[in-house]
């Protein structure tokens, strides 16, 4: 009690005066991202992206903004009123609460906490209520299906998230982001461990739902998921929290794999870390959007797999290695070279799969289905497995 | 793997080309020669004066029934500077009802009547989109000067032969001498 009436009204008005700023710098660089994606999206497809408001359409986010605040603000007749007004909220609120101990240059945090990762991954995952539960209170069959699939994907794709940060912690030896980021300043932890950094990048992507993973917004399949029934200024706090998540994960990529502000050739200014840190993050930020124009979203079958299947036992084993490693130690390249080692095993299985004649391939895929079936058959109609003959393929 | 590698290459590699997005009311894209937009009228430079008669064949032929014409004795044939002695006086054709079929080209015989380029009719008015015998010229001068337009049948049209021939009057084709039938327009 005596740390909380220590508390002087000083620092709660400094603390103030740091989370308002936090606030309108993250709504900055949301309208900041919004532009960019749409210009690299434009050009990526060959088109120029918005031109038309401001200069290069730079004011475009800004007029979108004043569109949704004044669009009307509907909601079912049969939704439930009190958890759909709520949702924006539970959604938004951990989202920015975690920016507290987001550290932008040595000194420039809200609150330097020592278990700032483990601050990290404890309201991450808050934001999954949020999503199932407006799709919930939607009183709609695709957003029920939202956020279902949003329950689903986000529990799966935590585990590989959760052990990379982990592993990041196990070769730091601290949970504090600061000392994160002063342990890289000779080598950043991506030359360290680029199994980790694949595996961050791919469940961060998955946990935000940018495009290959988003199987819970899918417009294509429940035309928008848990948001479909939600407008205006509500639908604007979704999208908000969307695009502070995708450069919360930027932002932690490049803090704890990148190096933060941190500079192999010595110390920089406070100011110039800054940007040298905004100049990473942004650059993650769009090879995100890059991946986003690049392919397209996998079934959630698929999802499933990769990440049960796929990056689970990666990361996995991308904890044994770095024990080994710390346990033993041996110097950091071995871990280099195990990281390469155990990423290399998916990237030939996958190559030896590409490789095969699609003929055989579909045959794989045939006998295993039939192989599948034999295993359970079905007693109440009677139906027996059989055996089915896979045409040989013709020369 | 190699394949997704090869993906991202293909879409960074659409960041260092030049957009294909034109904007449209700055920027207009050329259209194709061939490409068959709204009627117009065409001009006899030899004779100074449309190539259309009005011998209404295209009004007749019309799916859409978009047109009229009305002919009237031309009065350079009687000073002797036309071979053609019945000449239009007004055409009108409703562009909002016309569909682009291209029948009316194909059965003049005259080469009096081509598809132009014009393809950009937006306008306020009901009926805004109506073309007299004026916008319907300028429309077919400009495809004429867009294009190198020739006539396709000139023993019938080009003046300097029929001139030529004057004191043969009996070779000029018959549909000139067609009866004309103004019929009134079924407004829309």
């Amino acid at each position: 009690m005596t740390e909380l009436t220590a508390v002087t009204f000083s620092e709660v008005s400094v603390i103030a005066a740091a989370l308002t700023a936090l606030l309108t710098g993250l709504s900055i660089i949301v309208l900041s991202l919004v532009w960019i994606e749409r210009k690299f999206l434009g050009r990526i497809q060959g088109r120029v992206g918005p031109t038309r408001v401001g200069p290069f359409g730079l004011l475009q986010p800004v007029a979108d903004g004043i569109k949704l605040l004044f669009k009307e603000d509907a909601s079912p007749a049969w939704a439930n009123k009190g958890i759909f007004w709520a949702a924006p909220l539970l959604i938004f609120i951990p989202s920015f609460v975690l920016w507290i101990t987001i550290p932008f240059s040595n000194d420039w945090v809200v609150r330097n906490l020592e278990l700032g990762l483990f601050y990290f991954i404890a309201f991450s995952v808050l934001s999954i209520v949020g999503l199932v539960l407006a799709g919930w209170a939607s009183a709609s069959k695709y957003a029920v299906l939202g956020g279902l699939r949003s329950a689903a994907q986000l529990v799966s794709y935590e585990i590989p998230l959760i052990m990379a940060i982990l592993v990041v912690v196990m070769v730091a030896g601290s949970m504090n982001i600061v000392a994160v980021v002063s342990n890289q300043e000779s080598v950043p932890y991506i030359a360290i461990m680029p199994l980790g950094f694949a595996l961050f990048m791919l469940a961060g992507i998955a946990e935000v739902g940018r495009t290959p993973f988003d199987i819970y917004f899918a417009e294509s399949e429940v035309v928008g998921g848990p948001f479909v029934e939600y407008s205006g200024a509500h639908w604007a706090v979704f999208f908000l929290a969307e695009y502070i998540n995708t450069f919360l994960i930027a932002v932690m990529a490049a803090l704890l794999f990148l190096g933060g502000w941190s500079w192999p050739f010595g110390d920089l200014p406070s100011l110039a870390g800054l940007a040298l840190f905004m100049g990473k993050t942004y650059l993650v930020v769009v090879f995100i959007f890059w991946l986003r124009g690049t392919y397209p979203r996998l079934r959630i079958d698929q999802l499933m797999s990769i990440g049960w299947k796929v990056l689970l036992p990666l990361s996995f084993a991308n904890i044994l290695i770095a024990a080994f490693q710390l346990f033993y130690g041996w110097p950091s390249w071995t871990l280099t070279l195990m990281s390469l080692g155990v990423l290399a095993v998916p990237v030939y299985f996958q190559i030896r799969v590409q490789r095969q004649p699609a003929m055989e391939r579909a045959r794989m895929y045939a006998e295993r289905a039939i192989a599948h079936r034999a295993r359970r058959p079905i007693a109440e109609t009677g139906a027996v497995a059989r055996t089915v003959t896979v045409k040989e393929p013709s020369a | 793997m190699i394949a997704g590698v090869k993906g991202l290459l293909i879409t960074i590699q659409w960041l260092f080309r030049k957009p294909v997005t034109a904007h449209y009311p700055e920027q207009h894209l050329p259209v194709q020669k061939r490409y068959m937009g709204f009627p117009g009228l065409l001009w006899d430079d030899t004779a100074d004066e449309p190539f259309c008669t009005g011998c209404m064949v295209c009004v007749r032929e019309c799916p859409t029934q978009c047109m009229t014409a009305v002919m009237h004795d031309n009065p350079k044939a009687k000073e002797g500077t036309s071979h053609r002695r019945k000449i239009i006086e007004t055409f009108e054709i409703n562009l909002n009802r016309c569909i682009l079929c291209g029948i009316c080209e194909d059965v003049c015989a005259l080469d009096a009547i081509e598809m132009t380029h014009e393809h950009e009719l937006a306008s306020f008015a009901r009926n805004g989109a109506r073309a007299d015998l004026q916008d319907l010229l300028v429309l077919g001068r400009q495809f004429q000067a867009a294009m190198p337009w020739q006539a396709k049948n000139p023993e019938k049209n080009v003046a300097g032969i029929a001139l030529a021939k004057k004191d043969a009057p009996a070779s000029t084709p018959a549909s000139d001498t067609a009866t004309p039938s103004p019929k009134e327009e079924s407004s829309a």
